[in-house]
């Protein structure tokens, strides 16, 4: 804690006659001036200037620019449509439509990713909100567009591609490098639980599950089979 | 009316007291040797349609500050007509209710008996319905064409006479390359005197405060970055102290320090903003440049914590988004090497520059009395020789810790704003030096209550019971209790308050802001008065106007 100044008394209201003559003003102001100049010239690769498009700035590597979704080893993608993103998106720019993988290890997939960067306000939140580490942001902030169909991006635009980083780098993501965290397992390689793989089979082979008799009760409607079999109460 | 009125010892001390009461109430609130309550704040309606246990729908939430007592309190006017809302005017009383109440007509259509010009101020003049009202559908569109601009009556009539010169009237704005923004004004010539003016504003309003009603709370922190956007940092620290004091939440030093830090740098970057762009109103250019560098500097660490150079949304309820990075100290320390080098080059250009003196010494005047009257704060007040600092009134987090001086100028003019503004840098970053002395090197920057803060991604990836918290906090939000509270800081234009009623539910069940730019720029039309065109000019500049905090 401390007291208050007056700055008002440090700048006396009336300018002493050298200052009201101007000109002596002027040529210190022209000295300030000029001494930028020099030193500007004199360190032309340090000038502020920055000559976008030819030059680009060197953003950090949190820098919040273009999403990307993140892929598994085999290729698919690690979202698993749980719509957390959507939920945490102030903007409402997020679209998933959820759909049932196959593969019984990823259950849910996006068959639908879609992200409005004309609504998208590069918060961050949705990096924030993925419990799968399934989406990440990039330094691309070129996303110029001539209608706005272009500014929907779809899976095809949003998947991680080497050439994309490559050229523009990772930006946010939900942890960085030597923070200590360890990202999660990456799903296509846990191991094929025993008997998992029968929905698989079926699926591929288009055989229809068997109509199990589960028992009449509340929730399992009775099958057709049972209720041709059981013998008539009334 | 002693038995119509209660008090209650909330956040605030609060008194409840009945729509005819209130103009009595008012004038003893300011006038009670025991009271004082000369600095009006804030003024806004509430709609308790779809809040449980409210005795009326419609209640007016006043705020009111007392400099010599240095405290705070809250009015509430229960207003018992629900179908047609009317309180009657404490303009007379305090003139700075001027523009809040037409904000709360027009926002809640809550009339206001007496009051002068009682017309729609954010939403445009064709617009049907007064939007905040919790019955109001969002999403509906009403088309404003040319002709349903209204221009003031007075302005209507060009044929008076004053003195020996015809009176003339013209527009300044909105779009002109000296408002910064969109602001109209509608200024009556006398020569080249000002003789009567009106600002027009809501050419910004994107209905911040009916968006958070639909959002999380932690979801409207990408809002307040766009209030100020000069100094987008200080906006979301004091938002989520709002909210973090309505759930009690602690968050740790380290984080603290981040907040004050970086708010102090984008009070430096505010500051330059406004000189630079003062300046170059004024013909000034190259001062822009070299204040700019300085931004420049400071948006590249922004950056590099947060990821956006301009709409941060770095804080979070509890804490911060993500720790600052490695070499954050070395870079603040940089900065405060580099910055009064720029300072020290403006005030060489400016300072005894005749030029400049004689467009800012003398010209926008405000007197004490006026500044009070009119409900300014921040630099515009200090200017004005009234040393109300809220970080010094009523010091948060480590404001109290560090040395520093409140600057003051007893002249009100445009040249005393900006000595102020510059001084204030200079003790900004003298704040700044002290928080990097005590500044932990390694720690929690976030609160460890799950309830508030996403638990850390190492844990949500792992741990079952962490993904459920985060779970629960994405799809749902922060269960704040119910309650309401007004929480306030020192904004870079000026107290920045935030009024926030919760019922228990995820998102804010009403928000308003307290922007500091609102009642400075309903005290410019009157500041202008017997100026000429180019002395507005200056003093729109040292005003400061964010039109993005304004207009909402």
């Amino acid at each position: 804690m401390s007291g208050v100044i007056d700055v008002s008394r440090r700048n006396p209201d009336r300018l002493t006659l050298l200052q009201r003559l101007y000109i002596p003003e002027i040529l210190r102001g022209m000295s300030v001036t000029l001494r930028h100049l020099v030193r500007n010239l004199a360190n032309m690769k340090r000038l502020p200037t920055i000559l976008y498009p030819e030059m680009k700035r060197n953003y950090s590597g949190r820098f919040r620019g273009k999403h990307i979704l993140k892929a598994r080893e085999d290729g698919t993608l690690k979202c698993v449509a749980c719509y957390m993103c959507q939920q945490a998106c102030p903007a409402e720019c997020i679209t998933i439509v959820a759909g049932e993988h196959p593969k019984i290890a990823y259950e849910k997939y996006p068959v639908v990713f879609d992200i409005d960067m004309m609504r998208c306000v590069f918060c961050g939140f949705c990096v924030d909100a993925c419990p799968k580490d399934a989406i990440w942001m990039t330094r691309n902030y070129e996303m110029a567009f001539f209608n706005r169909e272009d500014a929907v991006y779809s899976i095809d635009r949003l998947r991680e591609t080497p050439e994309e980083i490559q050229t523009h780098g990772y930006g946010y993501r939900p942890y960085y490098p030597g923070d200590g965290t360890t990202p999660p397992t990456d799903a296509s390689r846990l191991p094929v639980l025993p008997g998992s793989g029968e929905r698989d089979r079926l699926r591929e082979g288009n055989v229809a599950l068997p109509d199990r008799d589960l028992g009449p009760g509340p929730l399992n409607a009775p099958s057709q089979a049972a209720r041709q079999q059981a013998p008539k109460s009334t | 009316m002693a038995s119509r009125t209660s008090v209650a010892d909330l956040d605030l001390p609060t008194v409840t007291v009945a729509p005819q009461d209130w103009p009595v109430l008012a004038h003893f609130l300011r006038d009670d040797p025991g009271c004082q309550y000369d600095l009006f704040l804030d003024l806004c309606g509430v709609d308790n349609l779809r809040r449980r246990g409210q005795p009326t729908r419609f209640e007016l939430v006043v705020h009111l500050h007392s400099l010599s007592r240095n405290n705070h309190v809250r009015v509430r006017v229960a207003i018992p007509d629900a179908e047609a809302p009317s309180v009657p005017t404490v303009e007379d009383v305090w003139p700075a209710a001027n523009w809040f109440e037409r904000e709360a007509w027009d926002l809640y259509g809550i009339a206001f008996p007496g009051h002068p010009n009682l017309h729609r101020i954010l939403c445009h003049d064709a617009f049907v319905g007064h939007p905040l009202r919790k019955d109001y559908a969002p999403g509906q569109r009403w088309f404003f064409a040319e002709e349903d601009l209204r221009m003031p009556e007075w302005s209507k009539k060009t044929d008076v006479e004053v003195d020996h010169f015809e009176t003339q009237t013209i527009s300044i704005g909105p779009s002109h390359p000296a408002t910064h923004g969109i602001i109209h004004l509608v200024a009556r010539l006398d020569g080249e005197r000002i003789v009567r003016a009106e600002t027009m504003i809501g050419y910004l309003h994107r209905c911040f405060e009916k968006m958070a009603e639909t959002h999380h709370w932690n979801q409207v922190i990408p809002y307040c970055d766009r209030l100020n956007y000069v100094s987008a940092m200080i906006n979301g620290v004091g938002y989520v102290r709002t909210v973090e004091k309505m759930l009690g939440v602690e968050v740790p030093d380290r984080g603290r320090l981040v907040r004050t830090i970086l708010s102090e740098f984008s009070r430096i970057m505010d500051h330059c903003v406004c000189i630079g762009a003062n300046l170059v109103d004024i013909g000034a250019l190259t001062n822009f440049i070299y204040l700019y560098q300085n931004r420049e500097n400071i948006y590249d660490l922004i950056e590099a914590c947060c990821g956006a150079r301009l709409t941060v949304s770095y804080v979070r309820v509890g804490g911060l988004a993500v720790d600052v990075p490695g070499d954050f100290v070395p870079r603040c320390r940089a900065l405060l090497d580099s910055i009064p080098v720029f300072l020290r080059d403006v005030e060489k250009l400016v300072d005894a520059n005749r030029i400049v003196r004689n467009r800012l010494s003398g010209t926008g005047v405000v007197t004490k009395e006026q500044a009070i009257g009119w409900g300014l704060t921040g630099p515009m007040l200090r200017a004005s020789g009234v040393p109300y600092d809220v970080r010094r009134a009523r010091p948060y987090d480590f404001y109290d810790k560090f040395d520093w001086d409140v600057p003051i100028a007893s002249d009100g003019d445009n040249f005393a704003r900006y000595l102020v503004r510059m001084e204030e840098m200079r003790q900004s970053l003298k704040i700044i030096r002290q928080a990097l002395e005590i500044f932990p090197s390694s720690g929690p920057v976030n609160s460890d209550d799950w309830r508030v803060v996403l638990p850390p991604k190492d844990a949500v990836y792992h741990d079952m019971e962490s993904l459920i918290y985060h779970f629960k906090l994405v799809m749902e939000g922060i269960r704040v209790p119910s309650g309401e509270r007004y929480e306030w800081i020192e904004g870079s234009n000026g107290e920045l308050g935030f009024y926030a009623v919760s019922d228990g539910r995820g998102g804010p069940y009403r928000l308003k802001v307290r922007p500091p730019c609102f009642p400075n720029m309903a005290a410019f039309e009157k500041i202008v008065l017997g100026g000429t065109i180019s002395d507005a000019v200056a003093t729109l500049g040292t005003l400061n106007i964010i039109a993005g905090e304004l207009d909402r």
